[in-house]
């Protein structure tokens, strides 16, 4: 045991180890007095508590350095997280008691914030502190200030109230009056009514005493003689000025913590606290049961549910919540939305959700506050987390989406619109031009770079969504895709192969034009080599008849690229459009399948792969009659020695540092070189070399199969 | 439609100019948003072929913003409805909502609801006050159905919630004071979309309510909670304003208007609001102009209503070199009643109260989300 003390950090202390005397249970004592020393030393707001708590009266407080660090201490947590209840009455304590001195007491009183709840005891210590009354009036009048601030917060009042009348005592001090009528307001009971009456003459009508009285009016009218204005406007005002930033700021953090702590359990959630903001369609609605819920019927309620287990044995038994929206606040509730089938809950949730899309997003124009926005973006990332459990854009979204996309700037939370946009579903090619192209045409020829790179981007993962959507669909049953989990709406195979074809020229054209205008710029290729990289695959992966072949203003730009890992992309692409076609063609020579592949897209890849394969591998680079054939004469003028072999895989721009590098190795072999080009991770150009040339390394051979043909 | 200036035979009775300075901003006439509307529904993903359409803007605004309607007719309103609750409506100034369909809203059980939104509305009230006061500080709500407004069969009844308040601090006798009143209604909406909701909802796409900013809030919100319903601003576009200044001006012979008042706001610095007032006789004249009172057709087309306000624009262009076109009309009234673009409308005379409600009905529906 010994040892084992010594292992866990007792080394430095030889006693243990020499005093073999020592009963294992002292031993034990030393351990955990070491272990709460640690502690305290891990927890130095625990141990600057400790050291206010035990601070006396009489402490000199000027010139002492450990108080003042102990109380920076404390005040920097009670200002960032808050106080715990015990702590709030050590210090209550201690300020009151003018121990730490009057400047003190003030500091202390103006950061007591509390974390969670203020205990009783502490507020009847306190006005027993008042009752003392050696404290100056600034000091009082400043507790009673922060009483009435943290009023709500107090566990329970029953000891308050018992002191009433000592409380009520102090309503003859001028300066506290008006304070202390307030805090009076907030705790009389009916039977404090008789107290008041006689003070009235004495002090006049301030509009204080008129509250507190007019309230003991309404509890005792025989007793308060006086004629009161029925009206009365609020006499009191809010105290809480010093305390209120700091006060909300730890409130709403610890509510953060709370919130983020259950996040698979149902958040019953407080009131919004934009419940002031008159606008508050942003807020996700509390979960709570339905007006006429049944209460003989045996249901449970989505807010009672804790786990998913209790989700599970329950399916069956749950009632809807009053308000559908309030099912997107919880992971839980989620998972039971994915089981509904009520044709009226989609409308009720659709009804919402689209109401508050348009408020915010489509009537209200946007002030371009920085908090507005902010909930604005946990608004839609909601949704978009929502969207994506569900693996289901909602329809209200998504007519949302086509209104907006007319109106937006690009710029407003770009990435959430982006996102929500790529979970639009499969549509008709028709509707696609009118309600997604055109906008987003305007929109990506009008905007930087970036964002160029991010429609892309989108494009590319909602026609991934669309492809897997699909492959799920077809597998399922048929060529006829269910449009919709709830409704029969279906699409035939032909409507399908429509919209994707749509979408993927469109991409074409947005890229092809893009890259021109931002000549070549590295990141845009990337995407959109990204996006062909989805698109060239369609068939074996996918099980989409489809090919599709990059337009020449992707494929040029790709193969001259400066860049080695865009070439590499390339190369990839090439190699799966070749993959695909091949099964294609194969499938129709044996009739397995009734469709048919055009002989356009075989010539445009075989073209494409001439161009490639000629300028790579051949050295001969300018074919005649190819899509890039230039004039002779018109090279000449440029005096680049041997065109013909600059894009060769030697010459390449993307290649030719790792040439040179070679070459510094001294390396002399063809073979060696393409051995060398391949380990630099160029698996791609790899695959493609050694499918159409037949060449290359024995890295990936296995995966291939036999070397074919050059075309 | 009218062919020269000549036909300008009204004289105008007033014009007031005046600047106000440091006024607030000037109200923004919301663009009016295509309404899109599914003729059923929509698991939560999209779609059937027809709703395609209703999301296309273009083909929206065609289709659904009508550009012709009935001229106003006078009916006496009093037959068919309750004269005191006529009275309830004409009363006041309303504040104007648009609201989504109700869920499970039934008008059985309008006794329940006032006692469930009396309860909930103390319960609001009393948050953060440690006294209980007691329950002669509380809320008297009712609920009531105005039978005799709707016109089609689709149309739901009209509802009217009013609140009565006695407060804290009142003498015994007091009497309890209305402090709220609101009602909801729906008069000819549009057909299809009507029938288009599953049967456990109600459209009354109209909410009007007068009176303290605190209780609406409440009311809205228990409404939220109790139907799974949304409310938000009705604001009243200048196409919508036009068509009331037409509609209202039409009325003349059968009921006297009194005045045309118009009130423009225009974008200068600072801005210039301009207040016109027509005499309704030249008002009319001008209008019949346009719009033979003889013609055959009692329908009037959107292009009438255009050439009226141009008219009228254009005069004033005569006389002060202002071209009102180039602000927003905010306001318009006459004796039948006023409209302001912020959505605040004052019904004048009970007998044109459905031509109203039918316009207001169609500018709330247009609102509704998809």
């Amino acid at each position: 045991m010994a040892d084992l003390s010594n292992l866990a950090g007792l080394g430095s202390e030889p006693s243990g180890q020499i005093d073999s005397s020592v009963s294992s249970a002292s031993n034990r004592s030393l351990r955990l007095a070491e272990k709460e020393k640690r502690k305290g030393e891990a927890d130095p707001f625990g141990l600057a508590v400790k050291y206010l708590s035990q601070v006396e009266a009489g402490t000199v407080v000027r010139g002492n350095d450990e108080l003042e660090r102990n109380m920076v201490r404390v005040e920097t947590v009670a200002l960032s997280k808050g106080l715990p209840p015990e702590v709030i009455t050590v210090l209550l304590d201690l300020a009151l008691s003018l121990n730490a001195g009057t400047a003190n007491c003030t500091r202390v009183l103006k950061f007591l914030i509390p974390a969670t709840v203020v205990p009783q005891e502490a507020i009847v210590k306190g006005v027993s502190w008042l009752c003392v009354g050696k404290m100056p009036m600034n000091a009082q009048v400043l507790f009673v200030r922060w009483v009435l601030t943290v009023f709500d917060l107090i566990d329970c009042k029953d000891d308050l109230r018992s002191i009433y009348g000592f409380i009520f005592s102090f309503v003859t001090e001028e300066n506290l009056c008006p304070f202390i009528c307030h805090l009076l307001y907030l705790l009389t009971m009916r039977e404090h009514g008789e107290l008041m009456t006689k003070w009235f003459n004495f002090f006049g009508r301030q509009p204080f005493l008129t509250q507190l009285l007019a309230l003991y009016k309404v509890f005792r009218p025989d007793l308060v003689t006086l004629s009161l204005p029925s009206r009365v406007r609020t006499g009191f005002k809010n105290h809480n000025s010093t305390w209120k930033v700091a006060l909300s700021a730890v409130q709403r953090k610890n509510k953060g913590a709370v919130l983020v702590d259950q996040s698979l359990s149902l958040d019953v959630k407080e009131k919004p606290s934009s419940r002031k903001r008159k606008l508050h369609h942003l807020a996700i609605p509390p979960l709570t049961s339905a007006f006429d819920s049944n209460s003989s019927k045996k249901v449970l309620r989505l807010q009672e549910l804790r786990s998913f287990k209790e989700l599970l044995e329950n399916i069956h038994n749950i009632e809807l919540p009053a308000q559908m929206g309030s099912l997107l606040g919880s992971a839980l509730a989620l998972h039971y939305l994915d089981c509904v089938q009520d044709e009226s809950a989609f409308l009720r949730l659709n009804f919402w959700l689209g109401h508050s899309l348009q408020e915010e997003f489509l009537l209200c124009p946007v002030d371009g506050s920085s908090d507005n926005t902010s909930e604005a973006c946990r608004f839609l990332s909601t949704i978009l987390f929502s969207q994506q459990f569900l693996q289901e854009g909602f329809s209200s979204t998504e007519s949302f989406l086509y209104k907006f996309l007319s109106v937006w700037d690009g710029c407003l939370l770009r990435p959430q619109i982006l996102d929500l946009l790529s979970d639009i579903p499969l549509m008709p090619s028709f509707y696609m031009h009118k309600l997604l192209f055109e906008p987003l045409k305007q929109l990506y020829f009008t905007s930087t770079v970036f964002f160029k790179c991010s429609v892309i981007e989108c494009l590319n993962s909602m026609l991934v969504k669309w492809l897997t959507w699909h492959s799920v669909s077809a597998s399922e049953g048929g060529l006829d895709i269910s449009l919709n989990s709830n409704s029969s709406m279906t699409m035939t195979l032909s409507g399908f192969m429509d919209s994707v074809m749509e979408l993927v020229r469109f991409v074409g054209l947005l890229a092809s034009e893009g890259l021109r205008l931002e000549s070549c710029h590295v990141l845009l290729l990337n995407q959109t080599l990204a996006f062909y990289e989805t698109v060239c695959d369609m068939f074996l992966k996918f099980s989409l008849p489809l090919i599709i072949m990059p337009p020449a203003g992707v494929f040029y730009p790709a193969l001259f690229a400066t860049d080695s890992v865009s070439v590499d992309r390339l190369g990839y692409i090439m190699y799966r459009y070749r993959k695909n076609l091949t099964l294609a063609k194969k499938q129709e020579q044996q009739r397995e399948q009734t469709f048919h592949i055009s002989r356009n897209t075989y010539k445009e890849f075989n073209r494409n792969l001439q161009a490639m394969v000629n300028s790579m591998w051949n050295s001969w680079w300018c074919v005649p009659g190819s899509d890039i054939e230039i004039d002779k004469d018109l090279i000449a003028l440029s005096k680049v020695a041997e065109p013909w072999c600059r894009f060769d895989l030697i010459h390449h721009p993307a290649l030719f540092s790792y040439a040179i590098e070679f070459h510094q190795r001294t390396g002399k072999y063809w073979n060696w070189y393409m051995e060398f080009l391949f380990n630099q991770g160029f698996y791609g150009l790899n695959n493609f070399i050694q499918t159409n040339t037949g060449h290359g390394s024995t890295l990936n051979s296995q995966e291939d199969g036999q070397p074919k043909s050059q075309p | 439609m009218f062919k020269s200036s000549s036909c300008f035979i009204f004289f105008w009775l007033g014009v007031f100019l005046f600047i106000m300075e440091g006024r607030g901003s000037a109200v923004n006439t919301p663009a009016s948003r295509p309404v899109t509307r599914r003729s059923k529904s929509y698991g939560r993903s999209c779609v059937e072929a027809p709703s395609y359409f209703w999301q296309t803007p273009g083909h929206l605004a065609v289709l659904k913003i009508p550009n012709s309607r009935g001229t106003a007719k006078s009916q006496t309103i009093t037959n068919k409805v309750d004269p005191e609750h006529i009275a309830l409506l004409v009363k006041n100034e309303w504040k104007l909502s648009y609201i989504t369909p109700l869920h499970h809203f039934r008008h059985t059980r309008l006794k329940s609801y006032s006692k469930h939104l009396s309860a909930f509305i103390v319960a609001e009230k009393q948050q953060g006050v440690a006294v209980e006061v007691g329950l002669e500080a509380g809320f008297k709500v009712t609920f009531s159905a105005v039978l005799g407004l709707a016109e089609t069969d689709e149309d739901a009844e009209t509802v009217f919630i009013q609140i009565q308040s006695k407060p804290v601090f009142a003498a015994v006798a007091d009497a309890p004071k209305v402090v709220w009143r609101g009602w909801l209604t729906c008069v000819n909406g549009d057909l299809e979309y009507l029938r288009s909701l599953p049967p456990d909802f109600v459209s009354l796409p109209l909410f009007c309510t007068s009176g303290p900013e605190s209780l609406t809030t409440l009311v809205k919100s228990w409404f939220e909670r109790v139907f799974d319903c949304n409310f938000g601003c009705l604001a009243l576009n200048s196409t919508t304003l036009n068509w009331l200044t037409a509609l209202w001006t039409g009325c003349h012979p059968t009921c006297n208007i009194r005045h045309l008042k118009l009130a423009w706001s225009l974008p200068t610095q600072p801005p210039l609001d301009v207040s016109y007032t027509v005499n309704p006789q030249d008002a009319w004249e001008l209008w019949n102009s346009i719009h033979p009172e003889e013609s055959t057709d009692d329908r009037i087309d959107i292009q009438e209503v255009q050439s009226f306000i141009n008219g009228l624009e254009a005069h004033f262009f005569r006389h002060f070199k202002i071209f009102l076109s180039a602000g927003t009309l905010v306001k318009v009234s006459t004796a039948l009643g006023s409209a302001h673009v912020d959505g605040k409308i004052k019904i004048g005379n009970s007998d044109y109260i459905t031509t109203l409600l039918t316009l207001l009905t169609e500018c709330a529906l247009l609102k509704m989300p998809a």
